[in-house]
């Protein structure tokens, strides 16, 4: 398969939306980065030549205040370019608005880490997007090339005297090297090496591209710091909405199971009572009496075995002996063959030790329900301080964590602890699921 | 008396049907959702129907939606709401489409099948039937004018009795006194609250609703 797929991919390359895509971004972000490099050099110049003077310094600090406000604008573009054209999407860091009197707001956009970075990036962009050109320019010389044969017979160009024929154009310098086509038959050289250069373009472009993607996702985020703190923000957000979703679960399940047995029971007893009539009075209809209290004895029954599930939802008792024991538990319970290996020497919180519990039984679950499987595998081990647990069933794979599938609630879960849950489960099999925990929450 | 019963789980209306059965009630339909409520009202033109607030598809208050739709279309149609928890908020709602032909009560009530049993038929008569839980926390909700706080101890316990929809000798029985001294305490209550006899009004709603009302 691998040997037939490369060639196409290499051949195709040029004809990928992808090399499209990264072409345009070379030739949209070019005058953007002449631009916004020219102007932040300016004024930084402008304002640091003020600041030498004492008399100057306020305005020179302004003035460099102002670059660095303006190369975050240029950065805002450039990084919209990356998102909608390369789909590389960087949050943008958050503004700087800076409360306080006019010094110490000053202090604090002269200190903006942010817009610096900005300022970083305009500068490199411009000899970046100066490549980019160039990139572009391997795409225009192959279609020039490719285009010689058409030409010729189009205009009839002829080699008029004191000329060597029609020249063909390299993106690499070739000097004097660079053959010209003098005949008809000729063009055809040129039009082979335009192929060639078409070829290459798209790969050469998404060299160059690859450098900018990098600088992107370095100097154009929130900084590792904010990004931190968004991450927090936004799990913080997942554990609070799923505690939420678990107190009104809980609430529905009460009140559609237990509850609702409870007031039958306690409704077939008084039917009961009052079927047996007063003290001392024969009972009129037995049978009726026995129906009622069997009722009520179900009830009591499903009342008990729903608490239970409950109860066992809520937190399994059998955890409090440590996770191994549990998941031998879980695997037991399982109706599908489970082979368990577990090597855990550090015993770890009992918040992990939950979430990893509920982890597994959630993964044997959708091996039972989805894959269709007949054997699963799962282990847990502890390696670089870290608990991995690793379910794997032999089933029909295509497991996406995307589909609503309750690996997406799991993966929530397990960030909420700065966790991760990877999946590879291509179609026909087999399906792995790693769920990685700290030890410690 | 002929009924529909509207409840979700199964359990509780079949037992509830064959409860009202066999106390001689004709159980006419008993549906599982708000929109069959609504069918077998139309269909069978019950004295009373029997409404759980919370049913599918949103678990929310369809059944109360359901009810006031009923009481709406068809007035004579008495409607006894049930539910596991008293919402202040859903009696309110009810109880401002008039309070003839209404009742509210905690499911936890129909454990007590004759006491549940009479309160379907209060309300399929055109009385009211109020959870003592919904009597207090409308009342709690401190919204009842200046002439209730004249009211002695006693008399306002025979009001919230009456506001829970019950007759007087029925009042004389859970204070355990005499019929007269009931009597004497409700004359009491509507002359403190201003309200004459007159041929065009019942006194009795009138100072039910003073009590509980906005």
């Amino acid at each position: 398969m691998e040997t037939t797929a490369r060639p196409r991919a290499v051949l195709g390359a040029p004809f990928t939306r992808r090399a499209w895509a990264e072409a345009a971004y070379c030739l949209c972000g070019f005058p953007v980065a002449v631009i916004g490099c020219v102007l932040v050099v300016v004024l930084l110049m402008i304002g640091s030549g003020f600041t030498v003077s004492l008399v100057g310094a306020v305005l020179g600090l302004l003035l460099v205040v102002t670059a660095t406000g303006l190369a975050r604008v240029f950065a805002g573009v450039h990084r919209g370019l990356a998102a909608s054209l390369l789909g590389e999407r960087v949050a943008a860091p958050p503004a700087v608005r800076p409360q306080g009197k006019a010094f110490t707001r000053l202090d604090a956009r002269l200190r903006d880490a942010a817009g610096w970075r900005s300022v970083a990036y305009v500068l490199v962009k411009l000899p970046v997007a100066a490549l980019q050109l160039y990139a572009v320019g391997w795409w225009l010389t192959g279609l020039v090339n490719l285009s010689a044969p058409l030409r010729w017979a189009a205009f009839g160009q002829r080699p008029h005297p004191g000329a060597e024929g029609m020249p063909t154009i390299t993106p690499v310098p070739a000097g004097g090297g660079a053959p010209h086509s003098t005949t008809f038959a000729g063009t055809f050289v040129a039009a082979a090496i335009g192929a060639a250069t078409l070829l290459a373009a798209p790969w050469v472009t998404r060299g160059i591209v690859a450098v900018d993607r990098w600088l992107v996702r370095a100097l154009l985020g929130p900084g590792e710091l904010t990004q931190r703190v968004r991450d927090l923000e936004e799990t913080r957000a997942l554990a609070v909405d799923d505690s939420a979703a678990l107190l009104r679960r809980l609430e529905r399940d009460l009140h559609d199971g237990a509850q609702v047995r409870l007031v039958a029971l306690a409704m077939s007893l008084d039917m009961a009572k009052e079927g047996l009539g007063a003290d001392g009075e024969p009972v009129a209809d037995p049978g009726r009496l026995r129906r009622l209290i069997e009722t009520a004895h179900t009830n009591a029954i499903e009342a008990l075995s729903e608490l239970r599930d409950l109860a066992r939802g809520i937190h399994p008792p059998v955890l409090d002996d440590g996770l191994p024991d549990a998941l031998a538990t879980l695997a037991a319970r399982s109706t599908v063959a489970v082979e368990l290996a577990v090597n855990i020497p550090e015993r770890p919180t009992p918040a992990i030790e939950t979430i990893a519990y509920f982890c597994a039984a959630e993964l044997l679950t959708n091996v039972i329900k989805h894959s269709g499987a007949r054997r699963a595998v799962l282990r847990v081990i502890q390696e670089e301080g870290l608990l991995r647990l690793c379910v794997t069933d032999d089933g029909r794979g295509g497991a996406t964590p995307d589909a609503g599938s309750g690996l997406t609630g799991l993966m929530q879960r397990a960030r909420t602890v700065d966790g991760t849950l990877h999946v590879s489960s291509p179609e026909g099999g087999p399906t792995t699921v790693t769920v990685t925990l700290p030890l410690h929450a | 008396m002929r009924v529909v019963i509207a409840e979700d789980a199964a359990v509780l209306r079949e037992l509830l049907a064959q409860m009202l059965t066999e106390r001689g009630h004709e159980v006419c339909a008993a549906v599982g959702e708000a929109e069959g409520l609504r069918a077998a009202v139309a269909e069978h033109r019950p004295h009373v129907a029997v409404v759980d607030i919370r049913m599918p598809p949103t678990h929310t208050d369809e059944g109360l939606r359901a009810a006031i739709d009923v009481r709406r279309e068809y007035p004579g149609t008495g409607v006894l709401l049930f539910s596991q928890y008293i919402e202040t908020n859903y009696a309110t709602r009810l109880l401002a489409e008039g309070s003839v032909g209404v009742g509210y009560l905690l499911k936890d009530r129909v454990a007590n099948v004759a006491e549940f049993t009479d309160a379907l038929t209060r309300v399929a008569a055109g009385g009211t039937a109020l959870d003592p839980e919904v009597v207090t926390q409308l009342a709690g909700a401190g919204r009842r004018g200046e002439d209730l706080e004249t009211l002695t101890a006693r008399e306002r316990e025979v009001l919230a009795l009456m506001a829970q929809g019950r007759s007087n000798a029925a009042i004389a029985q859970t204070l355990a006194v005499s019929a007269g001294t009931v009597e004497k305490h409700v004359a009491a209550v509507f002359g403190k609250l201003g309200l004459a006899a007159s041929q065009d009004a019942n006194r009795r709603v009138l100072a039910v609703l003073r009590y509980l009302g906005p």
